[in-house]
C-alpha cells in the first residue's frame, strides 16, 4: 500500500512538473480553458441582467448549477486524463508498455498522466463559480446537505469517469472513437449546463437515462434548492452516488472483458 | 499576377474537406444542437410574452440561425501561419512564387464556400422545417444582408489574421486564439442578441468590431436599419477590416524578419 501511494506521488509530480515546464504558457494556458468553459455562463449572466429568471431559475441559481458541472470534470479529469486520451495510447502502441509493467494497466493508465490545464480550467470554474453562488441561492450548508453535496460531486466525478473508461474500452475493439465521445459526451453537454425542464422530452430522458448528466447536476441541485420546474419523483435526487457507482463497476467490468481482447496496432 | 494558382488552393481545400464524411454530419449535428439549445432557451426566457422591448421570438430565431450560421460558414483557420511555424515548414511557404496571404484568403475561401453548402444550408434548412426563420424585409435587403455578411467575414478574418501574427514571436498562441474566439462568442451576438446586452456593455460596444461580424448582416436581414444607416453600419465594417488588416500587416512586415524557424 505504502509503495502505491509513493508511486502515485511520483507520478503526480512528474506529470505536473512536464504539464509547468513553461510557466507563462502553462497560466495562459489555463486561463483560456477557464474562459473558454465560462463563455455558457458569462452569456447567461448578461441575458439574465435583462430577463431576470429561466424558467424560474434566477442568476446565482443557473451559477450553482454550472459550478457541479465543472467541478466534478475539474477533479474527474485529474485521474482519467489517461482514459480521455487512451485512444492515442492504443494507436502509437505505447499501451504494450504499460502490459510489460509489474502494476495494474488502469492504475498505471490513471496516474500516468493529468491534463492540468482542464484541471486547473475546468476546477477553478467550478470552484469561482462555486463560491459565488453558494451563499446566494438560500442553501442551509448543514451536516446533512454538505454531506449529500460531498457525495454528489463524487457520484458526478463516478459518472464521467464511467462513461470515459466505457469510450476508453471501446478503443480497444475500434481504434477510433473520438467521434463517438464528440456525439454522445460533447454534445450532450453543452445541454447540461441549463436545467432541462426547458428542453422538450426527448432531450431530457436522454440526460436522464442515456448520458446521465441530470444526475450531475439538475437533481443534485433540485435537492438543494428545490425550483418548482422539477417534475421528476423525488427518489431521482437521492441517486447520483449510486448512479455513480452503478456505472463505473459496470465500466469496470466491461474494461476487465474488453481488455482480454486486446490486440496490439503494432509499431 | 494571375488569380489561377489560388482559384487552385480554394478548390484543393474544398475537396479536401468533402473527403470527411462523417466529420461534416458530425459539424451539422454539433452547430444544429448549439442553435437548438439557444432556441429551447429563448422559448423559456420569452414563456408567453410575444415581444420584449419590440424584439419578436421569430426575430430573436432569424437572429440565431443567421449569427450561428454565419459562424459556422466563416470559421477562418486560426492555426494556419502558426501549424506552419511549429512544423518549419514556414520556410519553404516563402520559397513558392505566390503570395503567402493570398493563398491565406484562398484557402479561408474556399473552407467557406464549402461550409455554405454543407453546414449553412443543411442547418437552414432543418430550422426551416422546425422552427421557422423570418423571411428577409425585402429582396433588395437581402442583397445587402449577403453584401454586409461578406464584410462581416472580412472584418473576421482580418481579426484572425491579426491574432496570427504574433507567432512569431509567441511561437504558441493557442490560449491567445481561444481567447480571442471567447471575445467573438461573447461580444458579436451570436449567443446574446445584441438587442438584449446590458447598456453599459452597449456603449463599449460601439467602439469594437464585434457586432459588425454578425449582427450589423442579421439587422439589414430584419429592415431593422434605414438605407442611411446600411451605408453607415458597412462603412464602419470596411473601415474595420483596413484598421484591422494594417495592423497585422505590420506585424506580419515584422515577423518576417524575426522568424525562428524551429527544425524543419
Amino acid at each position: 500500500m505504502k509503495d502505491v501511494l509513493h508511486l502515485m506521488s511520483m507520478y503526480t509530480k512528474t506529470t505536473a512538473k512536464a504539464w509547468f515546464q513553461y510557466r507563462v504558457d502553462a497560466v495562459l494556458k489555463s486561463l483560456a480553458v477557464f474562459l473558454r468553459e465560462a463563455t455558457g455562463i458569462i452569456v447567461i449572466w448578461f441575458t439574465l441582467m435583462k430577463f431576470d429568471n429561466i424558467n424560474g431559475w434566477n442568476i446565482y441559481e443557473m451559477v450553482f448549477l454550472f459550478s457541479l458541472l465543472f467541478l466534478t470534470y475539474g477533479i474527474m479529469i485529474i485521474f482519467f486524463t489517461g482514459l480521455r486520451d487512451f485512444g492515442n495510447t492504443v494507436r502509437s502502441g505505447s499501451f504494450d508498455r504499460f502490459i510489460l509493467r509489474p502494476r495494474g494497466l488502469l492504475f498505471q493508465i490513471i496516474f500516468v498522466n493529468s491534463d492540468w490545464f482542464a484541471a486547473l480550467g475546468h476546477g477553478g470554474l467550478g470552484i469561482t463559480l462555486f463560491l459565488i453562488s453558494a451563499w446566494k441561492v438560500g442553501i442551509n450548508w448543514s451536516l446533512t446537505n454538505a454531506l449529500y453535496y460531498i457525495f454528489t460531486i463524487a457520484g458526478g466525478v463516478l459518472i464521467q469517469g464511467a462513461v470515459f473508461l466505457t469510450l476508453a474500452t471501446l478503443n480497444i475493439f475500434m481504434l477510433q472513437t473520438n467521434s463517438l465521445k464528440e456525439l454522445l459526451y460533447w454534445n450532450m453537454r453543452k445541454f447540461a449546463g441549463y436545467p432541462i425542464s426547458i428542453f422538450n422530452k426527448a432531450i431530457q430522458i436522454f440526460m436522464i437515462y442515456v448520458m446521465p448528466f441530470a444526475f450531475v447536476n439538475y437533481f443534485p441541485a433540485q435537492f438543494l434548492l428545490r425550483k418548482s420546474d422539477m417534475s421528476y419523483s423525488e427518489i431521482y435526487m437521492y441517486l447520483t452516488p449510486i448512479v455513480g457507482t452503478v456505472m463505473y463497476l459496470a465500466a469496470y467490468l466491461f474494461w476487465r472483458f474488453g481488455i482480454r481482447f486486446y490486440k496490439s496496432s503494432g509499431n | 499576377m494571375s488569380l489561377r494558382p489560388y482559384l487552385a488552393y480554394a478548390k484543393k481545400i474544398f475537396l479536401n474537406r468533402s473527403a470527411y464524411r462523417f466529420d461534416n454530419v458530425m459539424g451539422i449535428i454539433s452547430t444544429c444542437l448549439q442553435f437548438f439549445i439557444f432556441w429551447e432557451i429563448y422559448k423559456a426566457l420569452y414563456g408567453t410574452s410575444t415581444d420584449i422591448d419590440g424584439i419578436t421570438m421569430p426575430m430573436v430565431t432569424t437572429n440565431f440561425i443567421l449569427s450561428m450560421g454565419l459562424g459556422a460558414i466563416f470559421s477562418p483557420d486560426d492555426y494556419f501561419l502558426p501549424s506552419k511555424i511549429w512544423d518549419g515548414s514556414i520556410a519553404t511557404e516563402f520559397l513558392r512564387p505566390i503570395s503567402f496571404k493570398g493563398r491565406m484568403i484562398a484557402e479561408n475561401v474556399g473552407n467557406a464556400l464549402f461550409n455554405l453548402l454543407f453546414r449553412f444550408l443543411p442547418c437552414l434548412i432543418i430550422a426551416l422545417f422546425t422552427v421557422g426563420v423570418n423571411a428577409p424585409a425585402s429582396p433588395a435587403m437581402l442583397a445587402l444582408f449577403v453584401l454586409s455578411a461578406v464584410l462581416g467575414f472580412g472584418v473576421l478574418w482580418t481579426i484572425s489574421f491579426a491574432v496570427q501574427m504574433t507567432a512569431f514571436w509567441l511561437i504558441n498562441i493557442w490560449s491567445l486564439i481561444t481567447i480571442k474566439n471567447v471575445l467573438i462568442n461573447v461580444l458579436s451576438g451570436s449567443m446574446i442578441p445584441l438587442w438584449f446586452m446590458p447598456r453599459e456593455l452597449t456603449a463599449i460596444l460601439n467602439f469594437m468590431p464585434f457586432s459588425s461580424v454578425y449582427f450589423t448582416p442579421v439587422q439589414i436581414y430584419l429592415g431593422q436599419l434605414s438605407f442611411e444607416e446600411i451605408m453607415l453600419k458597412c462603412g464602419i465594417q470596411l473601415a474595420w477590416i483596413i484598421v484591422i488588416y494594417l495592423l497585422g500587416d505590420i506585424l506580419w512586415r515584422k515577423g518576417q524578419k524575426k522568424l525562428i524557424v524551429q527544425g524543419g
